[in-house]
């Protein structure tokens, strides 16, 4: 059953966003939402659209056109900062299946090539431009009723982009100072980068700082040696901003409010109602699993998984990770219905 | 021969070399053990394997992170490096041979490399086709060097789903073959619906699963030979 629209979905969100009241948690999503469905109607493939603004932004609008997941978002991959930097990627376009782009060559090979510099036109390299084309084309199509969102990486995933994970993790303890001199350095390419966005004029944008995940690193390490970094960004920015990390974090959710973020998003891994106790009354932002629920489940599974999110105190349903573009377009239909309607019947 | 005492003090300090991630540490001890005429497997099962496990342990609790696994890991291939070339007889005693990889989208390989680092323990001809591999390679190297394992790691749910076509395949191919799958999207509902024969959600759970794994494989090549023999 669809709703009576009160506000549109923009507001909706934009209002949650200031802190005002509102009369259901919004349904939308800081990162990757491309459906094969939305491909589709294009015929485009997705290795294409990482390097093509307009394709981008198509994919990025249609699956608020055909299922009312209320966000427009782009880009698609997690490299354009990395790009930018020097980084070379593989977008996977000699492969028909859809895969994410990855770092081909990093920059940062040893120890010793830590202390890197920002280029100069940082802003103009890479694609950097592109991205902020495609949230203006976005917003020109979508974005009088939805709100139109980007996203950066955190400064510690963004070193694990440039240099080897397995050297960052090691140094990140052995050699801590190291570590936190060159996240200061990439926290500033990261501000550069949003505030590009930010003047493309983007609704919101989400921090993904997923290389942080207690899955990965202790929460000390994560308030000593990153959270200074995220307090940096988003002292920064002006626009609303979501804090994203994945994984195990209800340890350091308390941090992640910490670090200044509107906003905090989470995956099924945290136990929302118990960091609702921890965290008060800051926006929560999450938790179902994108695939195992989203995409592999059935439209039983989605409702269900959907009220319990709403059960447990999220602000926004929004999902764990990006949204893998197979999704069945009856399960987000019924994921919208279910925050339509849930609180209503109850 | 040496003391008995001696060679508890040489395992009490290779074990710990482990748990301290001291790479020193575990090259003194192995090069006393080599020095001193200790059984090699001996010391890399009680003390090397050991420390590895109470690793595994203090991970579980949430004591130590990635980070010290790695470090833990370094210590460890640090004393294997110089205790292998003195093993004379595995315990594990499975002559076995595993192809292992990330597949292709998937540049992780962290929990991988823990993977192999216990099939390196013990003794497997480790075919590691290293990150990012394309699906048809796996299968490829499994027909090519008769494998009996495979393991396919992803860390990204957004690569996962590679995994199961590359189950189809070898599975198409070889039915004996086991597969082993793992990485944080990684479920056990997803293993059984997609036909692997093991899985590991994390690192901790690879090493677990891996050591599980290799006993399982000991047992079925036992059986086979006792049905050959009877």
């Amino acid at each position: 059953m669809a709703e009576t629209r009160t506000m549109t979905p923009k507001e909706r969100i934009l209002k949650l966003f200031a802190g005002e009241k509102v009369d259901r948690p919004p349904c939308f999503s800081g990162m990757g939402n491309a459906t094969t469905e939305g491909l589709g109607r294009f015929g485009y493939k997705f290795a294409a659209l990482h390097s093509n603004a307009k394709m981008m932004a198509d994919v990025a609008a249609s699956t608020y056109k055909l299922t009312g997941f209320e966000c427009g978002v782009v880009p698609f991959d997690l490299c354009v900062e990395a790009e930018a930097l020097g980084c070379e990627i593989n977008v996977y376009a000699h492969l028909d299946d859809i895969l994410y782009p990855t770092i081909k060559r990093k920059i940062i090979h040893n120890e010793d090539e830590m202390g890197i510099s920002i280029p100069q036109d940082f802003t103009r390299r890479g694609r950097i431009p592109l991205v902020k084309e495609a949230i203006g084309l976005v917003k020109a199509d979508i974005g009088g009723d939805v709100a139109v969102g980007t996203y950066v990486l955190g400064p510690f995933t963004l070193a694990g982009q440039i240099m080897e994970l397995n050297d960052l993790l090691k140094l990140s303890f052995k050699k801590p100072e190291k570590v936190g001199n060159l996240l200061d350095i990439l926290a500033d390419a990261i501000v550069l980068c949003a505030k590009e966005f930010e003047e493309a004029g983007a609704d919101y944008i989400t921090v993904r700082e997923m290389g942080a995940t207690s899955d990965v690193l202790s929460p000390r390490v994560f308030k000593n040696l990153i959270l200074p970094y995220l307090k940096k960004i988003f002292g920064q920015l002006r626009t609303n901003t979501v804090l994203h990390i994945c994984g195990k974090t209800n340890d350091i959710a308390p941090f992640m409010v910490e670090s200044g973020a509107s906003a905090i998003s989470v995956d099924q891994k945290n136990d929302v109602a118990e960091t609702r106790k921890k965290i008060g009354s800051a926006l929560l932002f999450g938790n179902y699993d994108p695939y195992n629920i989203l995409v592999a489940g059935s439209e039983a599974n989605v409702r269900q998984a959907i009220r319990k999110c709403m059960d447990d105190g999220v602000d926004a349903v929004w999902p764990g990770c990006d949204i893998w573009p197979t999704v069945p377009i009856e399960n987000i239909k019924a994921m919208m219905d279910e925050v339509f309607n849930y609180r209503r019947l109850a | 021969m040496i003391t008995e005492e001696k060679r508890q003090e040489l395992l009490e300090r290779l074990r710990n070399s482990v748990i301290q991630y001291d790479e020193d540490g575990a090259k003194e001890a192995s090069n006393e053990v080599v020095e001193l005429g200790m059984d090699a497997n001996d010391a890399i099962f009680n003390g090397l394997v050991s420390g590895m496990e109470e690793v595994g342990r203090l991970f579980e609790a949430q004591e130590y992170f990635v980070p010290e696994l790695l470090m833990s890991a370094d210590a460890l291939y640090a004393g294997l490096d110089i205790l292998k070339p003195h093993v004379r007889q595995l315990d594990l005693g499975v002559k076995g041979s595993v192809v292992i990889g990330t597949v292709e989208g998937d540049v992780h390989d962290i929990g991988k490399n823990i993977v192999k680092m216990m099939f390196d323990v013990a003794g497997f001809t480790v075919y590691d086709l290293g990150r990012d591999v394309p699906l048809d390679k796996f299968v490829e190297e499994q027909l090519k060097t008769d494998s009996d394992l495979v393991c396919l790691s992803a860390m990204m749910t957004t690569t996962m789903v590679g995994m199961k076509k590359v189950i189809d395949d070898l599975r198409a191919k070889n039915p004996n073959v086991k597969i082993m799958i793992g990485g944080a999207p990684v479920s056990s509902d997803i293993a059984g619906k997609w036909g692997a024969d093991g899985y590991a959600k994390d690192a901790n759970n690879a090493l677990k699963d891996a050591i599980n794994m290799v006993s399982s494989l000991k047992k079925m090549k036992e059986e086979a030979e006792a049905r050959k023999k009877g």
